[in-house]
């Protein structure tokens, strides 16, 4: 106890170690269900109130791989998700360029109701566009999921390219111009360089939006296109506890790489112009 | 004789919406020289420029460059170098990609590419930076990025629009120096927009005055500063001092005429276009009115006035004095000649500086 009462003292004192200790709980906040997940995906006999498993193994992992099928699911979540991100960058361009570049009346009005899709809760938004896939013949398609994906994911992508665009110096154009470049070259030496950070952010987060996405999947997956949070979610239903944590560590491995590359290839320099006095 | 020309606006009238930008524009800008469009914000200089770059297109009147009309004709074609007020440099590339960027669009082979930006950044004593982004660089060196991206290929017409306004006082000065420097040196033909009076009487050899999306005045420096001919010009640049009056007498055999302002008769320079009995604006700027002790002896424009007001700016006087009955004139004079609020001095207008406006509305 005297510990706690010179620890409390300490924090009265300092502002820094008050700064560390709020990082620390809100890092155990964030990490510790997952760092649970982890430890159950490599436990065996971990039941009761132990703090940790008594034994480690890593058959679950195995479990994962075989009983589930989880190169095709992987397969199906990989391909759902480049299919996502291809339409609504195909959507998101011309919208974001109109909303970025051109002066339209009720500029902020269209961007609400571009948004609108998140505002309605997941569950009744999914169970409008499974009546509608059933009608379509979508269900069960890898197309159909995907665009289901693409009601989530095209706002998201029309955001960041619209700001994007929105950052490109109409100055800096004319300059390409003035300099001789016609519109296409303009574009190929002076637009594209300078809109690709952005372009390959909404890319990024398109892609980590479909490969994540639960609810819109569930209400349109069928058995040819199970998807791994999908599948995960279905292996909690059968009961195995420690297959379905080896899973979800599974699951977050791609995110993490995805989130590598955002960290490398996105650096923040290189999303704005960069220009001193202006 | 079209021919000495490098850029004409022939009648350039351009829209916005109700808004008319430029209203019957014509000007002619000859063949090396330095002009400048000189005006207030939203006088339509901006307008007239965009016109000559092909970022505007004009609703009528035709735009000529080296006797071609290129009204429509898009930018690009244009071969032209512009320097941006924001520098305008592309922030993705390296102070030498800047540069060399209009040499790798006309497709110059990279060697010979490599001397000309070289030989460019030379010029602007810019060599070490070569391999710095714009972001890593001081405005300052931005715009003479900027000027050495415009001239690099050597075309036809230099356009500066606002180079300056961006930069801080001082580095403004220098780089206005720099700019004329380069221009000289290269003799090409330049049209140079500003707000800047003081910036455009350093420059230029000629300078269009614009107000009100139309051109007032144009003519050298000394024309523009000395022989306004109209109020908004006179005001614009430089301070004047107006007092409407009327003309009452003309002498011809030694070119003076009379012109009566409130009972005070002021004798100015005759000009062909005065009448007696015409209703005129007599102007005068305040540094080139003399004070003189209340005992110097009379004589022609020389007149009793009492001092309302002084303050004292250093190397120079402002006075505000009173002149017969209730005449206000402001006085400005070298910071030595003092004279205190309430004295009774005797003020001189020198005829060749005493000058009339015609047209006034």
């Amino acid at each position: 106890m005297t510990f706690i009462r010179q620890y409390l003292n300490a924090i009265l004192r300092s502002r820094k170690l008050l700064v560390q200790t709020l990082l620390l709980c809100f890092a155990l906040m964030i990490y510790t269900p997952f760092l649970m997940i982890a430890l159950r995906s490599v436990g065996r006999g971990w039941f009761g109130r132990r703090w940790l498993p008594p034994e480690l193994t890593l058959d679950w992992y195995r479990w994962a791989v075989e009983v589930t099928n989880i190169v095709e699911i992987t397969k199906n979540t990989l391909l759902i998700a480049v299919l996502a991100v291809l339409i609504s960058t195909a959507i998101a361009i011309p919208t974001g360029w109109a909303l970025g570049r051109k002066n339209i009346p009720g500029k902020e009005l269209l961007m609400s109701i571009l948004l609108l899709p998140r505002m309605i809760p997941p569950i009744a938004f999914a169970l409008g566009v499974a009546q509608i896939f059933y009608r379509t013949d979508l269900i069960n398609t890898h197309i159909g999921v995907a665009l289901a994906h693409v009601s989530v994911c095209a706002p998201y992508a029309i955001l960041v390219l619209s700001a994007t665009f929105e950052a490109l110096d109409e100055r800096v154009l004319e300059a390409a111009g003035v300099c001789g470049a016609n519109p296409l070259r303009s574009f190929v030496h002076v637009v594209f360089p300078l809109i690709l950070p952005g372009v390959l952010a909404s890319m990024i987060f398109t892609f980590t939006t479909s490969y994540n996405e639960f609810t819109l999947t569930l209400m349109t997956y069928g058995k040819d296109t199970v998807t791994l949070p999908v599948r995960t979610y279905l292996a909690i239903g059968e009961g195995y506890w420690e297959v379905t944590s080896a899973m979800s560590i599974l699951l977050v491995i791609p995110s993490i790489i995805v989130l590598f590359m955002i960290q490398r290839q996105v650096a923040p320099e290189k999303l704005v112009g960069g220009f001193k006095g202006v | 004789m079209s021919d000495d020309y490098m850029i004409e606006l022939r009648n350039v009238t351009k829209r916005y919406g109700d808004l008319v930008a430029n209203d019957n524009v014509t000007l002619q800008i000859r063949r090396g020289e330095l002009m400048t469009l000189l005006g207030p914000s939203g006088c339509g200089k901006t307008t007239a420029l965009r016109c000559i770059t092909g970022h505007n297109i004009p609703d009528e009147g035709r735009v000529l460059i080296d006797n071609q009309d290129v009204t429509e004709v898009p930018s690009y074609k244009r071969q032209l170098g512009m320097v941006f007020q924001n520098f305008a440099l592309f922030p993705h590339m390296t102070v030498f990609d800047n540069v060399g960027f209009p040499l790798m669009i006309r497709r110059m082979n990279k060697a010979e590419r490599r001397e000309r930006v070289m030989e460019a950044l030379r010029l602007i004593r810019m060599e070490e930076y070569e391999k710095h982004y714009p972001r890593q660089i001081s405005g300052g060196q931005q715009q003479r990025v900027g000027l050495a991206r415009a001239l690099v290929y050597r075309p036809k017409v230099l356009l500066l629009d606002e180079p300056l306004s961006n930069l801080d006082a001082k580095l403004r000065e220098e780089m206005r120096f720099e700019i004329r420097e380069l221009i000289d040196r290269l003799g090409i033909t330049a049209v140079y927009v500003t707000h800047d009076q003081a910036e455009a009487l350093a420059l230029s050899d000629r300078v269009a005055v614009m107000n009100a999306g139309h051109i007032e005045q144009v003519g050298t420096p000394d024309e523009i500063y000395d022989f306004p001919r109209s109020r908004f010009v006179a005001d614009f640049i430089g301070l004047s001092e107006f007092l409407a009056g009327t003309v009452s007498t003309i002498s011809t055999e030694d070119a003076t005429a009379v012109v009566t302002v409130k009972g005070l008769e002021i004798h100015v320079a005759l000009t062909p276009e005065m009448t007696p009995g015409q209703n005129v604006l007599f102007f005068i700027r305040p540094n080139d009115v003399a004070l003189l002790p209340a005992s110097h002896k009379s004589g022609t424009n020389i007149f009793d006035a009492i001092v309302d007001k002084m303050t004292y700016l250093g190397d120079r006087s402002d006075y505000r004095i009173q002149l017969g009955e209730s005449l206000g004139l402001r006085v400005q004079t070298d910071g030595k000649v003092r004279f205190d609020e309430g004295e009774n001095v005797k003020v001189h207008l020198p005829i060749p500086h005493c000058r009339v406006i015609m047209d006034h509305a």
